[in-house]
């Protein structure tokens, strides 16, 4: 009878006592079966694993030799041996860290990667490496951007934005909010500072506002919905555009995007400051004051309470909108607009009280009259910073403050008339920096780079992320060891909070650019949509120009409904909602996976790489009505023939293991060949099945029957598109 | 499914540190999804008791629903909308014996006056006349004066306050019936718990840990093929569903990917095998001798309407309702619901002709609209009685919901505007209507004087001008005697199946005693917990 005895590879890799967060255990057999000559031989995997391979030997000290009999089949390989007492041995070959590296980095700090980023950083002639990507990507402003020369809706749309010096009231030439989701998305897709886009999208969701309120709030001056949603678009459009140029500044801190949110239109009237007021017996607006607190600075319940909410609420009295002349559009102090539109004194509507009548724009204005003057403004009272930050938080000494640690902050009862305007500034520019904030947005960016466990932080003893963030206490995981470590670069860059001083500390940690990070997290239905675009996406003539490119969308094909009203809703909103710019709750789209993937979601993903990859006017992905079966929509389309024709040669070309192991290559970077065998094997012979062809028959990819073709009609094209579609509509492709 | 090594996977909190600190199940968000049903109480999901939503959009205006026709006010500030009282028995209005409503089903079209409600007091808008049979039967509560405290007439906000189920309050950013399915601890698992069916997932279903269902149109649960026929949807749908059984290594969303592509594939077998939701399929029809024998439940073309039971504009809502009704019943979804929209009736409440001085007060835009309303009961009724697979008439509820009613005095342009208290709507089987729990009527919320059929907070009759309860708030709105989070709780716990500790974490107020949801009384008057003072009738027992 045979023997056989199992062999475990090396072992065990555990050196630190807690959890270790990055390194998995590398694989081990966990059982041999052994029927007559057969021998099953099963093992744990190993994440980012090029290949597996089974090697056997006589002698337990070797030699050793590559057990070539058996076929593998997920972790399973299945050999036949008529030798007795064979030993058998599992070995890896794992992406290099720069394999696993490149792929976390073009799907964290991009949308996504895209066959020429991946030539340009790994496989190409001359390949620059994941860290000068990196380097080069934290600094936009050393990008020539190219993208608005990639489409031509880009410079069209940028044409009509309204800046805040543009009379939007009555000139329909201005932008909607469909143009600027269209411009995003356009972006998303094809811009060269990549990084960028990535953080505007993330501030914007952080400092949330919302388009339907403002559209909203406009229907009390205009019966003109086209000037309502142009002037509720112009607001999401100004604040974006600040934050962009602020970004584009090496010295930008996070107090620079604060305080670009605390004076944006959009925001005054989402969180209803814009009709707060404390002067007499008047009782301010808590809403702003709250979710400053609550989302935009420290987080939930970390170091503030109800009273501090309550005090901080009179300090924005005051901030509010007006309708000021265009030369007075950065005038906080301005007078309301006195000019008359030449519609309106060309029928004689001259009254100067009815708001549609003015020539003005539309901008936060600062009334002292509403201003609270008579309460008091002491926050924190008392307060003292946990003792879970440790050194230097609890011993450095805060405002005017003489004991270590204590953080109560006051402001005068009264500035004298418009001075009260101060008081907004001088609270945001002390909660910038304090180590609650520096704490809550450095886990937000935590999570949005690295993985979702990161913890809401909190200063309640009784809660459990109170521990977990104890950074006092010592015996921290891994995750509040880095969000410890961009604390610390936040509070020693000069001035403080230098945002590419917190990224380049979570871009330089183990958890980035290992396996902690590694296809960790899910996409949104804006990561989802941009990177199946941009896996597929080559300029076919090196041009670089519109429509040249094997993968292409309008941008308005995933923003806007089709059809009529309601029409079939966007892709992005069929997977759950995602309203760019509009989201209802103050707390942004979140980016954990339970809230997007449910069966429901997961059909409309699935549908639309499907409808994707169907060619444009075939049954799938045709038609402009709410009914049609147009998933995709009609200009948004990819050609996988065209990229192959670009990318691969001649012979490549049609060799059904060469096309799928070059799309693997960019759809699935980061999961490693070794771990995808099944999927690589289930695509080879869905090439070769010609079930679906017009008339159904066996002649396999790339034959005769079946040559190379760009024709939408031709079995190749078609079977090529079936198998993009099939490796999008894959559970990995969720993942980034 | 794929084996998960699930108890070396990293997470951060230990489990019974959690379970120690006494956290709710809803913010375990960590642990595995088999094991949330296993950790849940209550028995939300696991009894088949179903709930129907219908969100009437933009404020119905529950003064012409269910008319409080014996109040003098009511005719006094409505000189144009007011309906008309029966004028053949106007004594009968005082007859509480049997509160019977009119039955005005054989009637063909629809009367002219005011339907008696039965109970001395009240009566029916003449277009709801389908809500009569379902009334008179026992199976529906129309409760009137339903509100919250510190109302806000905006749409906006006033909606998510209903749907959030915490009005004026900004610390909860999800759906009162999301986190009813997460405390079922069912919501990751199944594949289909909270459906809706409208244009994209209302504030009710949604919350953070779990994406519930919307579809737009339930034909779209359906893969494309690549090419789009036959062969190459099964070609593509054999691959992905192979798919699901390939070994991956464990990373943080694999266990949550795999159960839902699971969920996927029996959610797409069960439409494609079990559910008809196309036109031809609509063959739902009334079957008892009378007088709907044969019309169709769910008018969803013309051919369908049935003696124009509902105006032409009614076949969309009407396609998304059906579908609402046969997911329920067809799956075991908990809570499935659409919206109605419309109702913002500013203008054109009745149809108001272009001389001035002759208008129909029968027609225009309530009246449209309260015909759906009231077909749509009756449909349900009859399709959960007659068709009924996993859902039973006695299993489901159906509950309206709208932000709020509309002024009390009628405006100079045909219409009401934004007010506070309006009308819900809740019907079923085990609702206790008319005949049942010894009651003479269905109808709650709209009766002279206290303790009328065992309910407190009588309605206040005004005397001239614009007093009593009909301008009980600024002189101007209906004020409200029964705070709509009472009627849902009720529901949530007594019909789904909450225990009153998992309700008191859905409907936090609950367990604030200055908000007498549950008891009733006269609410705390304090800003802290945003109420004011007003006496409240609590839960009304309707289940």
């Amino acid at each position: 009878m045979n023997k056989c005895i199992f062999l475990f590879l090396g072992c065990i890799i555990f050196g630190i006592s807690r959890a270790a967060a990055a390194d998995p255990e590398p694989s081990a057999i966990t059982n041999l079966t052994v029927s007559g000559a057969q021998k099953i031989i099963k093992w744990t995997p190993f994440p980012a694993t090029k290949s597996y391979s089974i090697l056997s030997g006589t002698n337990i000290s070797g030699p050793w030799a590559t057990n070539n009999s058996g076929t593998m089949t997920g972790f399973k390989w299945t050999g036949t041996s008529s030798v007795p007492q064979t030993f058998y041995k599992v070995q890896l070959s794992p992406l290099s860290s720069n394999e696993l590296l490149t792929a976390t980095v073009l799907n964290r700090l991009a949308y996504g990667p895209t066959p020429s980023d991946l030539e340009r950083i790994l496989t190409g002639p001359s390949p620059i490496g994941p860290d000068a990507y990196i380097a080069e990507q934290l600094a936009p402003e050393t990008i020539t951007e190219t993208v608005q020369n990639s489409h031509t809706n880009i410079n069209i749309i940028q044409a009509k934005f309204a800046g805040p010096t543009n009379v939007v009231v009555g000139n329909t030439n201005y932008a909607t909010i469909d143009d600027l989701r269209a411009w995003h998305v356009l972006r998303a897709v094809g811009s060269k500072r990549q990084l960028l886009e990535v953080l505007l999208q993330f501030w914007e969701n952080h400092f949330v506002t919302q388009y339907s309120k403002s559209d909203d709030y406009f229907d009390q001056f205009y019966d003109d919905s086209a000037t309502e949603q142009r002037l509720a678009a112009q607001f999401e459009y100004l604040e974006n555009d600040r934050w962009r140029n602020a970004l584009l500044n090496p010295a930008c801190t996070f107090y620079d995007l604060l305080r670009i949110s605390a004076e944006s239109p959009a925001m005054i009237l989402y969180l209803d400051t814009v009709t707060s007021k404390g002067n007499g017996g008047n009782i301010a607006n808590e809403n702003y004051a709250r979710e400053l607190l609550e989302l935009f600075t420290f987080g939930v319940d970390n170091g503030y309470n109800q009273n501090d909410i309550v005090v901080m609420s009179r300090l924005w009295t005051g901030w509010t909108l007006q309708i000021v002349s265009p030369t007075n559009a950065s005038n906080r102090f301005a007078p309301r607009c006195t000019d008359l539109r030449a519609s309106s004194i060309a029928v004689g509507a001259t009254n100067l009280t009815t708001v549609s009548n003015l020539a003005g724009v539309w901008a936060f204005n600062y009334n002292a009259a509403s201003h609270d003057t008579t309460r008091a403004k002491i926050l924190f009272t008392n307060a003292v910073v946990s003792a879970r930050f440790g050194a230097p938080y609890t011993t450095k000494l805060y405002g005017t403050n003489t004991v270590p640690g204590r953080y109560t902050f006051g402001l005068p009862t009264a500035r004298p008339g418009t001075n009260g305007i101060q008081d907004g500034y001088d609270i945001i520019n002390f909660l910038a920096d304090m180590p609650f904030t520096q704490e809550y947005i450095s886990v937000k960016l935590c999570r949005l780079f690295v993985s979702d466990d990161f913890p809401n932080p909190s200063s309640d003893t009784n809660f459990a992320a109170y521990a977990f963030y104890d950074y006092a206490g010592g015996n921290l995981t891994p995750e509040a060891q880095l969000v410890r470590d961009c604390m610390s670069a936040w509070e020693s860059s000069s001035p403080k909070g230098n945002i590419r001083a917190v990224l380049s500390t979570i871009f330089n940690s183990d958890l980035f650019r290992g396996h902690g990070a590694s296809m960790q997290k899910i996409k949104t239905p804006l990561e989802y949509t941009v990177s199946a675009l941009r896996a597929l996406r080559v300029t076919t003539n090196g041009t670089s120009l519109p429509n040249s490119y094997s993968a292409d969308t309008d941008g308005f094909n995933l923003v806007k409904s089709i059809g009529n009203s309601p029409g079939l809703p966007s892709p992005l909103n069929r997977m759950g909602s995602m309203s760019l710019f509009d989201r209802i709750a103050p707390d942004g789209y979140p980016e954990d996976a339970p809230y997007w993937i449910s069966a429901g979601t997961l059909a409309e993903r699935v549908r639309f790489v499907t409808s994707l990859s169907i060619a444009v006017g075939q049954a799938g992905h045709t038609g402009t009505s709410e009914t049609s079966t147009n998933d995709a929509g009609n200009n948004t389309y990819c050609s996988p023939a065209l990229l192959i024709q670009t990318k691969l040669s001649a012979t490549s070309r049609t060799n059904a293991a060469s096309v799928v192991d070059y799309l693997m290559g960019v759809i699935y970077p980061g999961e490693g060949a070794g771990n995808l065998n099944e999927v690589r094997t289930a695509a080879i012979n869905f090439l070769n099945s010609g079930s679906a062809d017009a008339t159904p028959n066996s002649n396999p990819f790339g034959s005769a029957s079946v040559p190379f073709s760009l024709s939408a009609t031709s079995p190749y094209d078609i079977r090529l598109r079936g198998v993009v579609g099939y490796l999008l509509s894959l559970q990995r492709f969720h993942e980034q | 499914m794929q084996h998960f090594n699930i108890m070396t996977r990293r997470g951060f909190f230990d489990r019974s540190m959690k379970l120690g600190l006494g956290v709710a199940l809803a913010t375990l968000t960590d642990i595995p999804f088999v094991l949330k049903r296993a950790l849940a109480e209550g028995s939300i999901g696991l009894n088949r008791k179903k709930l129907l939503f219908i969100f009437l959009r933009f404020g119905n205006d529950g003064l012409n629903s269910v008319i409080p026709i014996e109040d003098p006010v009511y005719a006094l500030n409505r000189p144009k909308l007011a309906i008309p009282k029966s004028g053949t028995a106007p004594q009968d209005y005082y007859s509480t014996a049997t509160g019977l409503m009119d039955d005005y089903s054989a009637m063909a079209g629809f009367p002219t006056e005011a339907i008696r409600g039965g109970n001395g007091f009240a009566a029916l808008h003449p277009s709801l006349k389908y809500l009569a049979p379902v009334h008179n039967d026992g199976d529906l509560a129309l409760i009137h004066r339903v509100g919250y405290p510190k109302q806000s007439r905006s749409h906006f906000s006033s909606q998510i306050y209903w749907e959030n189920g915490n009005p004026n309050n900004n610390v909860s950013k999800d759906g009162i019936f999301y986190r009813t399915l997460i405390e079922s601890g069912l919501a990751n698992t199944n594949p289909l718990t909270g459906v809706s069916i409208q244009s994209s997932l209302p504030l009710l279903l949604r919350g953070s840990d779990a994406a519930m269902t919307n579809l737009s149109d339930p034909n779209r649960f359906r893969l494309l093929g690549i090419p789009n026929n036959t062969a190459g949807q099964l070609k593509v749908t054999n691959n992905i569903v192979a798919a699901n059984s390939f070994s991956a290594v464990d990373k943080e969303n694999r266990e949550l990917l795999s159960l839902q592509y699971e969920n996927l594939n029996s959610a797409l077998n069960l439409f494609a095998q079990g559910i008809d939701f196309s036109e031809t399929g609509n063959t739902f029809q009334d079957s008892v001798a009378g007088p709907t024998n044969g019309y169709h439940l769910f008018p969803t073309a013309a051919a369908k309407n049935t003696n124009n039971v509902v105006d032409s504009g009614a076949y969309t809502f009407f396609k998304s309702l059906k579908a609402a009704a046969q997911i329920l019943n067809k799956t075991d979804a908990i809570i499935a619901g659409t919206e109605l929209g419309g109702f913002d009736t500013h203008s054109n409440q009745i149809i108001n002709s272009t001389s001035l001085g002759t208008y129909n007060v029968f027609d225009g835009d309530h009246a449209k609209l309260s015909k759906r309303i009231a077909w749509a009961i009756y449909g349900l009724r009859k399709y959960f009685q007659l068709y009924a697979d996993k859902a039973t008439w006695n299993n489901v509820v159906v509950v309206t919901l709208s932000e709020f009613g509309r002024t009390s005095a009628e405006n100079s342009t045909f219409g009401t505007d934004h007010a506070e208290a309006g009308a819900m709507f809740v019907a079923g089987g085990s609702v206790k209507g008319r005949g049942k729990a010894g009651r003479t009527t269905g109808i709650m919320g709209c009766h002279p004087g206290d303790n009328y059929n065992g309910q407190s907070v009588g309605w206040i009759k005004g005397t001239t001008g614009k007093t009593g309860s009909m301008f009980g708030v600024s002189s101007a709105y209906l004020k409200r005697s029964i705070d709509y989070r009472s009627v849902l709780g009720e529901l949530i716990r007594d019909h789904l199946g909450a225990t009153q500790a998992q309700l008191n974490r859905i409907i936090p107020a609950y367990a604030v005693a200055g908000q007498k949801l549950q008891n009733g009384g006269v609410t705390t008057n304090s800003t802290t917990d945003k109420t004011d003072g007003t006496t409240i009738a609590g839960e009304v027992d309707i289940v």
